[in-house]
Order: structure tokens, then sequence, then C-alpha cells
């Protein structure tokens, strides 16, 4: 059953470049776009050093779509049948599956193009390492705009989020969600329980949601019509991202792509990044990981529960 | 049809995995290994399931018609031989499993293992033996078996004709499609005469080992043959106390449960029944497959080209950090 630990696709004589055979490229994934394996794989194999820094060390959760994004895909938290012994998993307890998880921890180049291969078109990932399960080091805002909200809408309201969290000295970083809205994220200094980061989140929302009428920050219900959500809920263990230059289950092949503030002041539109453009773009997430931010410290916005 | 006589055989076929392993696990009495007896059976009968993915292979066995006759021989009444060709008219569309090892999904193969010691036994070594009584069998060679063989003359010989509709589809076991072998003259005079009077030519023929009684009829525009159960091999309800003394129903009831069935009244169509259980497992394998089933295919060198370029790349860059 390991066809995969077998070297493949290595040119004869040298060492193989990876240990993935690359299975059934010629298949159309994105059927409108007609967009192939062969390009899937192609775009994960470019945007791999921008994307490995964010896998590494924490568990994946892959969306499968083995007949393309016409067709119905497939949630897949546990390692499939078949994945080869070089794969990392992470064994941990579901709460929501009542059972063992086998999460995939993506920490190299292989492992990355082994979920290409399985046709893993989005790669969502748990905001903690599994190192600390349940520390997260990354601060998660989703904004979702509710129509008749628009994009331009959660790009204001993103707008305002970096503006107040500048006030407290925080640099948070901005991504397209890869459909309407945009994800903001903040890499912590590990420590702080999701308790505690959903609490900063959610007082933040409340704050936001007092001053300006654009924005929710409870989610009692099922839809908040023309509101932008600031999702402080996200911010809880076994609640995922979807990872930094993912690929999106999309008509055109949109990516979650991380963008500029500059970009957001003047206006962009998430379905303009896509698997064509998005590899011939500077990174403005190069190194981000590298600057571990705290919360404002122990006063209000800590600690309040969510 | 397929299967002969269901004599329980001395060896017992037990699952075990293809790896070899050292011990191996005697049969147990239990169900396992009764259903690894029916296994080889099916496999001896030439029916092996369809390999990977089940469901596909079967909607693609359901695209075409059979590509090769069964059987073929003639039709003859009295003197008069019509060549025909035979085909299965019914197909099993139920869905068929391997057996894998759970651990490293390989698949399981069945081995006829010795209730004694658990040995396994080559198939020249066996021997077909009748249970008399529990665990005494009276042991029959090929041979005698052999020349206990009905004669296979490659006719289906027609006694007589009825009509049709007054067989009894209690007795109706399995058909075949008769496809005329050659000059098609007597195949259609007798298609014609049966399809306008509506008649069927009863007898009997010998098909590998088996002999059945038959019936040939004219349907949708072919001669259909359909074998027929013998009289012992179908019971007769009768026989059950519970029916023997069953009150008769009151004329007002009598009257309601009449009008009851005429409202209900209508025409049969087939076509609105399916088997759910096989159209729901049909759906979860086709949710899986290409996931879950790892099939060996070589790209083509070009695409691997390209995809190599870009990794000669990517892993320079990852290098270089």
């Amino acid at each position: 059953m390991k066809k995969e630990g077998k070297k493949d696709g290595g040119d004869r004589g040298k060492a193989p470049l990876t240990r993935v055979g690359f299975t059934h490229l010629p298949k159309v994934l994105y059927p409108e776009a007609g967009i192939t394996k062969l390009q899937v794989v192609k775009y994960f194999i470019t945007i791999a050093p921008r994307m490995l820094p964010f896998l590494e060390g924490r568990p994946a959760v892959l969306t499968r779509f083995p007949d393309g994004v016409g067709e119905k895909g497939f949630y897949e938290k546990d390692a499939p049948m078949g994945t080869p012994d070089w794969v990392e998993t992470w064994d941990h307890w579901s709460e929501t599956a009542e059972r063992v998880v086998h999460f995939i921890v993506c920490n190299d180049l292989d492992t990355l193009l082994w979920i290409a291969n399985l046709d893993a078109i989005e790669i969502h990932m748990i905001l903690a390492p599994v190192k600390t399960p349940g520390h997260p080091d990354l601060l998660f805002i989703d904004l979702d705009p509710e129509p008749p909200a628009t994009t331009a809408d959660a790009a204001r309201i993103a707008l305002l989020v970096r503006d107040r969290l500048a006030a407290q000295g925080i640099r948070i970083y901005v991504k397209t969600s890869g459909k309407r809205g945009f994800h903001l994220v903040v890499p912590l200094v590990p420590g702080l329980a999701y308790t505690e980061v959903r609490g900063f989140v959610h007082a933040m929302g409340r704050e936001l949601a007092r001053e300006n009428a654009l924005v929710a920050s409870e989610s009692p219900g099922p839809s908040n019509p023309g509101k932008v959500l600031v999702d402080y809920a996200q911010n809880s263990p076994g609640r995922t991202m979807v990872a930094p230059y993912s690929l999106r289950a999309t008509p055109r092949a949109t990516v979650s792509a991380p963008v500029t503030w500059p970009e957001m002041e003047k206006g962009i539109n998430p379905g303009d990044l896509h698997i064509q453009n998005v590899p011939g773009r500077e990174d403005p997430w190069e190194g981000i990981l590298r600057h571990r931010q705290k919360l404002p410290g122990g006063e209000k916005g800590r600690g309040k529960q969510g | 049809m397929k299967k002969e006589s269901r004599g329980r055989p001395k060896v017992q076929a037990t699952v075990v995995a293809q790896a070899k392993t050292g011990e191996k696990k005697a049969g147990g009495k239990g169900t396992e290994s009764k259903r690894a007896g029916e296994k080889t059976e099916a496999a001896k009968a030439g029916r092996q399931e369809t390999p990977v993915a089940a469901g596909t292979a079967a909607q693609k066995a359901g695209e075409k018609k059979s590509p090769r006759p069964i059987w073929s021989g003639s039709v003859s009444i009295g003197l008069v031989n019509v060549p025909v060709k035979v085909y299965p008219m019914t197909r099993d569309l139920s869905v068929h499993f391997h057996l894998l090892h759970r651990k490293d999904g390989q698949p399981l193969k069945y081995e006829r293992v010795c209730t004694r010691d658990g040995a396994v036994v080559p198939w020249e070594e066996t021997v077909k033996g009748y249970e008399v009584r529990k665990n005494e069998f009276i042991v029959l060679e090929k041979e005698e078996l052999r020349a206990a063989l009905p004669e296979s003359d490659s006719r289906i010989r027609v006694d007589r004709f009825v009509h049709y509709l007054s067989l009894d589809p209690v007795y109706f076991d399995n058909s075949f499609i008769l496809v005329p072998d050659g000059v098609p003259d007597a195949y259609s005079l007798l298609l014609t005469v049966c399809t306008e009077l509506g008649a069927a030519g009863v007898g009997h023929f010998t098909m590998r080992t088996k002999e059945y009684p038959a019936v040939v009829h004219a349907y949708h525009g072919a001669l259909v043959l359909t074998t027929l159960r013998y009289a012992n091999e179908v019971l007769d309800p009768s026989g059950f106390e519970e029916l023997a003394a069953l009150p008769a129903p009151a004329g007002k009831q009598l009257d309601l449960a009449k009008k009851i069935i005429t409202d209900l009244s209508g025409d049969l169509d087939i076509t609105e029944y399916h088997d759910t259980y096989r159209d729901r497992v049909l759906a979860i394998i086709e949710k899986k497959r290409a996931g879950e089933t790892i099939r060996v295919e070589k790209p083509k060198a070009a695409e691997v080209k390209e995809l190599m370029t870009a990794l000669e790349e990517t892993v320079a860059k990852l290098g270089k950090k």
C-alpha cells in the first residue's frame, strides 16, 4: 500500500527531489477555470516556502476535492489510510468527534506535496501548535460580511481593528479569506489560553460594535444581516483558520492571500487574488512569525471570558 | 445455479493473511469459515470479485451486454434444430468487497486448512466427501462423480409447447438470451411463431454439470430460455399448519378490502424500485474513491518534468533559509 514511499518523480541517477509520487496530474480540479491538478500541484510547490512556516508544528485539516471543486469535497481531520510513515501525525482526543483524531502535521515540503496529491485544495490549521495544544500562538479574527454588507465594509472594519490595535502597540496582519471577507492575524508569544485570546477579541469587538453600526460582536443566530461579524469564537480549541496561501474551492481558484495594509486602504477584491497571480506577488507575511507579540497584559482586555 | 452440491467439506476454508505468517489459525466453526467456503465456490465458478472500486466495475458491466456466450448449441424440436448462442440475461449488481487486513490494508486470501492441525492442504490432496452423519463422510472420487454426470449434447430439447401465460412463475429460475448462431432463418421462424401464438417450448437441457427443465419463449424480439426449478425444489405452502383452518372473512370486510385493492390498482413499473442499500454503499464508495484507494499510475514525463523544475527552485529556496 505504500506506493508513496517509493522514490518516484526523481530524474534518473540523482537523489529524488521528493518522496511523493504524483498521480492523476491531468485531472481537472477547477472545471470553470480549466485548472488541472498539475497546476494545483505546481502552485503548492511554488508557494511552499511561504506557506510551510505557518503549517509547521500545528495540526492541519484538509478539505479534499478528488472530483474537483464542482463536486462536493470532504473535510478530513484524520490522516487517511495509506498515509506514508514519514508523514508526521499528532494524536489528539477530539471532543466533537469523541474519539482520538490522528491529525496531519505538515512539517516539510514532502508532506505538503503529499497533501497536494490528495487533492486537498484547502488546508486549514489549528491555532495552537501541537507542543502547546491549549495555548494558541495566533490570534485570529475572521471578518465575514453578512450580505448586504460588502467586502468593502469588511475591509473598512479591518482597518478599524488595525488602528485600534496599533494604538495598543500591536501589529496585526491581514489576508483575504479567498471568498468575501478578510482574516486578521497576530502572531502571539505562546502562553495565553484560548479563553484569554478569545476574551481579548471579544472585548474589542464589543467596543467596536458600540462605536460602529456596521460591526456585530456577537453571533447568537445564524446571521447578522448587513453587518460585519468580528468573530471572536474562532479562537477556540479545535477551530481552524484557512492557512495563508491555501487555495480555496471557488470557481476561480482564489487564494487566501496575505495582503498589505496600503492595499487594503486602496480597496481589494479577494476574488482577484488567485492561483495564477499570487505566486508572482511579494509576500507581505514573510517572517511575521519571528516577531511574536504579547497582548496588553493582565488588565482590561484579557481574562474576560468570551 | 453456479453452486454445486452444498455438502459440508471436511477441509474448511479459512481467512489467512497473504503475507506468510508463521502460525496459521485453525478455522473455527463460526460464520466466518462458512462465508469463506461460499467464497471459494464462487471463485471456482470463475466469477471473482471485481477489483478495487467494486461499484464502478459493476456500473461498467451495466452499460454493456455480455461479450461472450456462456453456452452454444441448438434448440431442437423433433428433427428441427435452431442453432443458438446463450447469453446471460440477469446480473447480480450487489456490491462486492475484498476482505483486507485492517492494519495495513493488505488483501486477504482464502486457504483450505485441515481442521485437525491447521496445516494448509493443497488442492491435489483434496477429495469430495458427503456427510452422512455428523463428522462421518462418504468419499466420492472424481471419476465416480463424472460417471454420474448427465450427458451434455448441446441441445435444448423441446418436448411440447404450452401457452406462456399458463406457466407458474414460481418455478422460474434464471433467464438467458438466445441469439441465432449462424443462419438466422430457423430462429426467426421459431421466434415469430412463439410471439404470434404466445407459445413457450417446454423441455430440458444440460449446461456444465447440471440438467435443467426449461422453457423457450419470445420476449422483446428475442427467444429467451428460462430455466425452471424442479418440483421438489419448491415448497408447497399448504404444508403450513397455520394455513389449514383460516377463518372466512365477513362480507362487509371483504367488500372494504376489495375496494381498497381496486383503489390501489395499477401497473407494475419495476424501475420504481431501487436497491437503496446498494445505492447508499456506492455513494459512500464514490466519496471515498480516488482519495483512499491508492492506484499506481505512471505520470507523463513532461508533466513530471515541469513539476520537478519548479521543485528544484523550491528546494533551493528552502535550503537557503
